[in-house]
């Protein structure tokens, strides 16, 4: 992995998975959610079953730099939680 | 109600985790990595979440609400029960269908007592 990529986990359908491939950084989130979508579709990230009606659009991107335990960036996609 | 407040549930209907973010307000209950953290640990044994709602009467959810169920629910694989309070009526929603955001609602008739203490926490 380059420096400026990033490992992309999904949580999804009670499962958790990362993609096969990093991708950038600093992609957009709308982008990401895209991404993640079309390898939910095609059941490419292992761990997580396909499921053609996937939609991600009420999931949030958290971003994490390296650290002490994990040397690379992180990207993570996971349901949003607001209230109200 | 001053602050809205929520509370994690489990299958013994006990309160898990209380929810008590900075950033709350009146109005709402920001979006919360840590809470997500807590529901996905907890998750084969979490019933539903609790939330408060500001003034009186018979609460109804918002569309904020809605999308965070079902963007939760999707996220565990399973569906929970939510319910919502005001100062003096609570309501439980469970999803119905068809739809993604088809939510039906209707009286909590049994007040547990972290029920209370949620209205309690959010004065």
């Amino acid at each position: 992995m380059e420096d400026f990529e990033a490992r992309l986990n999904v949580t999804y359908g009670g499962a958790n998975g990362d993609l096969p491939d990093p991708i950038p950084f600093d992609t957009a989130d709308t982008v990401v959610r895209r991404t993640v979508e079309e390898a939910i579709r095609s059941g490419s990230i292992p761990g997580i079953g396909a499921d053609p009606n996937v939609s991600l659009g009420d999931y949030v991107v958290d971003r994490f730099g390296p650290n002490e335990v994990r040397d690379f960036h992180l990207l993570q996609l996971r349901p949003k939680t607001p209230f109200g | 109600m001053t602050i809205e407040v929520g509370v994690l549930v489990d299958l013994d209907f006990e309160p898990i985790y209380w929810h008590q973010p900075e950033g709350s307000d009146t109005a709402a209950l920001p979006d919360s990595r840590v809470l997500w953290e807590v529901i996905w640990q907890c998750r084969d044994r979490v019933l539903g979440f609790a939330h408060s709602h500001p003034g009186r009467g018979e609460p109804g959810p918002s569309h904020e609400d809605l999308t965070t169920f079902a963007a939760i629910e999707s996220a565990l694989g399973k569906r929970l029960v939510w319910w919502i309070t005001s100062e003096d009526v609570s309501v439980e929603l469970g999803w119905m269908g068809p739809s993604r955001l088809d939510y039906r609602k209707g009286l909590a008739l049994y007040e547990p007592e972290w029920m209370t203490k949620l209205r309690d926490l959010s004065r």
